[in-house]
């Protein structure tokens, strides 16, 4: 029996994943455990593994396409087996040169309507089939009125006449044209959940953080190179990448950014550290700068919640569980694992965790629930030599937290005398839809204070 | 309060119409000596004798003849259709007399007469005893049409009927007669012309009327135990229709299914939805307003398929479902 091999489930809200990288082609070999392909969701990669042993075959979509979860990507097969045909479902390319992005978004979203989105209950006639194919229509999305909803050749032609006839149009409910009117939202960036790609009221108002972003970000990889100039390469925007693009577009967008600077003494914060890594017991984690402030942060946090919080349009939410970010770099993008609960937790635990999340991430064997749920994000470009500098808000937090590097300062102590000191520069980037400069600054002073008296935080 | 089955509810309306108004009489099939064909008039020949509870012959043409005639001249009648498939027989009297008579006459003629009409299916009577035709009325300018859903409903907008200066059809419900609801002792009129929000939901606006409103309400107490809160409007009055709380409903649910028994084809629902796209509700919309209604064929005489001929509790949650999951 041909065995398939489906999208895996990572995350409890994950609807889909991107194909990274096929690690085995069609005919290769394959052990039970075998690494087949390695997909993304929006924040990790993970890999898709054999089944069973046997010969991979049968694989459906390519490089780059997005594939709804427990959709079946390929097969495991034994010799003289063929992959089944009958409900196989064509690829909903994701073309980097499209003219019309929006459209194979909605091309990749999982089917509804009276489509069941499992593969396993999917039915399509063979001669709908071949037509879906001719067509390159993805049959999953469309409704089928034949026997138990199976897709007859009828429902693929009605499907690929409204196709045409509502060619660069939108399909979206009177509701959802209001909204995105009244949002100045445009439709034509966004995919629709409903039947047939419709674009309901919900989609707009999950969207319409994004839409911008989507719309100028879909539009990218339609605009080619510069005539004239030698393309050294070309990094499509898939996985990572991409995430990164869009919640960065989106940020400084649609978050009006205030920045504000400290430059802090860590002489006594050092002190301490250095004390505790030359006492630590053999098998406890040596102490960071970043742990010191993750510490600091956290505290500081608690004090003041306003920065501890989300940005909606109806309201500002403040939260009382304190989890953060470490912006983590890595060769191919950017990765912020979370410490949650990190006003909860000493010294050591925060350092520990620290140490094992870098190597997770480096090693690419992060979980979901590592990167999910922060409210706040540490950003520290000081290994790399970087004096001082601003961040950009991660959405949906409210700031962040930008760390230089240490550097040796003579600073005036209270006789005017110079005196060597080793300071750090913060600058804190905050939304100003939810606070205003004095907030941020008092949380800011109480940051600058706690790094000054560590060892008071720490009692 | 006591409670009263929508017949006798009626039969109440009607007799305290009549002790209270000497204008006030009863024509039929029937509607004497047995009662009427399913009892609604039980009794009231004993009380108030032959010349105010006047049985006919079989001529359904002349039993509306005699209502208009007898209005127009002072009376307020209240006729009845034993079942309501045989005012075909009745409709040039109806329609083309009594609908346009005030009209006609430039408002110096009144027609203040009720027909009263035993509609819908469920009783295995077959095709030609078991239609729903509501909608053919609500199609003639100059006619009321009145649709109600309880017990209570039944005897306040009878009563409202009786006192109302114009043409009523009042379109009753055979499977409904036996139901049983609260209803006041004393007399009270329902405003003609008055929508009933029957329960409040956010989820999605289903429109029901008659039988369909049970129906709904049974719907909507499953839905609940799923989160699926339905938000259920009576209009009660078909026509004039007060289409405020629909309109309102549906700006709140963003989703609006209508239900009847009578065939969709050409059906109150089309004239419903057309209401609610045509008003403010449009721009709420967040899916098309769908119908449920009977098949378009005449009810079958065998039960299981007079069953599935029109819309059950269970095909109003499935619908329901489906639009409120947006797979509709």
């Amino acid at each position: 029996m041909a065995k398939e091999i489906i999208m895996p489930k990572f995350g409890f809200t994950q609807e889909e994943s991107e194909i990274l990288e096929w690690l085995k082609q069609d005919g290769d070999k394959v052990d039970k455990g075998d690494p087949i392909a390695v997909v993304s969701t929006d924040k990790i990669s993970m890999e898709v593994e054999a089944p069973e042993s046997g010969i991979v075959g049968g694989i459906r979509y390519k490089v780059g396409d997005v594939v709804p979860v427990t959709r079946i990507i390929a097969y495991v097969l034994q010799p003289g087996e063929k992959a089944p045909e009958t409900d196989a479902v064509p690829a909903a390319p994701k073309s980097e040169a499209t003219a019309a992005p929006a459209a194979e978004e909605k091309a990749a979203q999982p089917a509804a309507g009276a489509t069941p989105a499992a593969p396993t209950t999917f039915s399509i006639s063979p001669v709908a089939q071949r037509l879906a194919a001719d067509l390159n229509i993805d049959a999953s999305q469309i409704s089928g009125t034949g026997r138990d909803g199976q897709v007859t050749k009828k429902d693929v032609e009605d499907f690929a006449a409204s196709l045409s006839a509502g060619a660069g149009k939108v399909n979206a409910t009177p509701s959802a044209r209001r909204i995105a009117q009244e949002k100045g939202v445009d439709l034509h960036a966004l995919s629709g959940s409903g039947p047939n790609g419709r674009i309901q009221a919900e989609d707009v108002s999950t969207a319409r953080a994004g839409a911008a972003v989507q719309a100028a970000v879909a539009a990218v990889p339609s605009i080619g190179a510069v005539p004239g100039l030698k393309v050294l390469k070309e990094i499509p925007l898939v996985g990572m990448r991409r995430t990164i693009a869009q919640n960065m577009q989106r940020s400084m967008q649609q978050a009006p950014h205030m920045f504000l600077q400290v430059d802090v003494e860590m002489d006594a914060a050092e002190g301490l550290r250095k004390l505790a890594n030359q006492n630590k017991v053999a098998d406890a984690p040596k102490i960071s700068v970043t742990a010191l402030i993750v510490k600091a942060v956290a505290w500081a946090l608690k004090q003041n919640p306003i920065i501890n919080s989300q940005y909606t349009d109806e309201k500002i939410i403040l939260y009382s569980d304190i989890n953060i970010g470490v912006a983590t770099a890595l060769d191919n993008g950017l990765i912020v694992p979370v410490i949650h609960n990190a006003d909860s937790k000493d010294l050591l635990e925060i350092s520990r965790e620290l140490g094992d999340l870098a190597q997770r991430a480096r090693s690419n064997k992060l979980q979901p629930d590592n990167l999910s749920g922060g409210t706040f994000t540490i950003s520290n470009l000081g290994m790399f030599g970087i004096d001082r500098f601003t961040a950009i808000i991660n959405p949906p937090q409210s700031a962040i937290l930008a760390v230089g590097k240490m550097n040796k300062v003579f600073v005036p102590d209270e006789n005017d005398q110079p005196v060597l000191s080793r300071q750090v520069a913060l600058t804190l980037s905050a939304d100003h839809r939810v606070m205003d400069g004095s907030q941020a600054a008092k949380f800011l002073t109480d940051l600058k204070n706690s790094l000054l008296n560590l060892g008071e935080i720490l009692k | 309060m006591r409670e009263l089955s929508y017949m006798e509810a009626l039969r109440e309306a009607m007799r305290q119409a009549m002790q209270k108004d000497d204008r006030v009489f009863l024509i039929g099939e029937d509607v004497g000596v047995y009662g009427g064909a399913f009892g609604v008039s039980a009794g009231l020949l004993d009380e108030f004798g032959p010349k105010r509870i006047i049985d006919t012959p079989i001529s359904e043409a002349g039993i509306a003849g005699a209502c208009i005639g007898a209005a127009v001249t002072g009376m307020r009648p209240i006729g009845e259709m034993q079942f309501s498939d045989f005012v075909v027989i009745a409709m040039e009297q109806l329609v083309m007399q009594g609908a346009k008579m005030r009209f006609m006459f430039g408002g110096k003629a009144e027609v203040p007469f009720v027909m009263r009409l035993a509609g819908g299916s469920g009783t295995g009577a077959a095709a030609q005893h078991s239609e729903s035709l509501e909608n053919w009325f609500v199609h003639v300018p100059g006619l009321k049409v009145v649709m109600p859903s309880s017990p209570y409903d039944a005897k306040g907008l009878l009563l409202a009927a009786i006192e109302d200066n114009n043409p009523i059809m009042f379109f009753e419900n055979k499977v409904l007669y036996k139901t049983k609801g609260p209803v006041p002792e004393e007399m009270y009129t329902i405003p003609i012309g008055q929508s009933h929000v029957v329960r409040e939901g956010k989820d999605l606006t289903v429109v029901a009327t008659s039988v369909m409103v049970s129906r709904a309400q049974e719907a909507a107490e499953q839905l609940s135990q799923e989160g699926i809160e339905l938000e259920i409007i009576d209009p009660r009055t078909l026509k004039p229709l007060d289409e405020k709380p629909i309109v309102e409903s549906v700006i709140k649910t963003g989703k609006a299914l209508i239900v009847h028994e009578a065939v969709k084809t050409g059906g109150f629902g089309g004239e419903l939805a057309a209401v609610i796209m045509e008003s403010e509700a449009f721009g709420y919309l967040d899916a098309p307003v769908k119908r449920l209604a009977g098949l378009d064929m005449p009810i079958p005489y065998n039960r299981n398929l007079e069953y599935h001929a029109v819309p059950q509790v269970e095909n109003i949650v499935e619908e329901t479902r489906k639009l409120v999951k947006g797979q509709y």
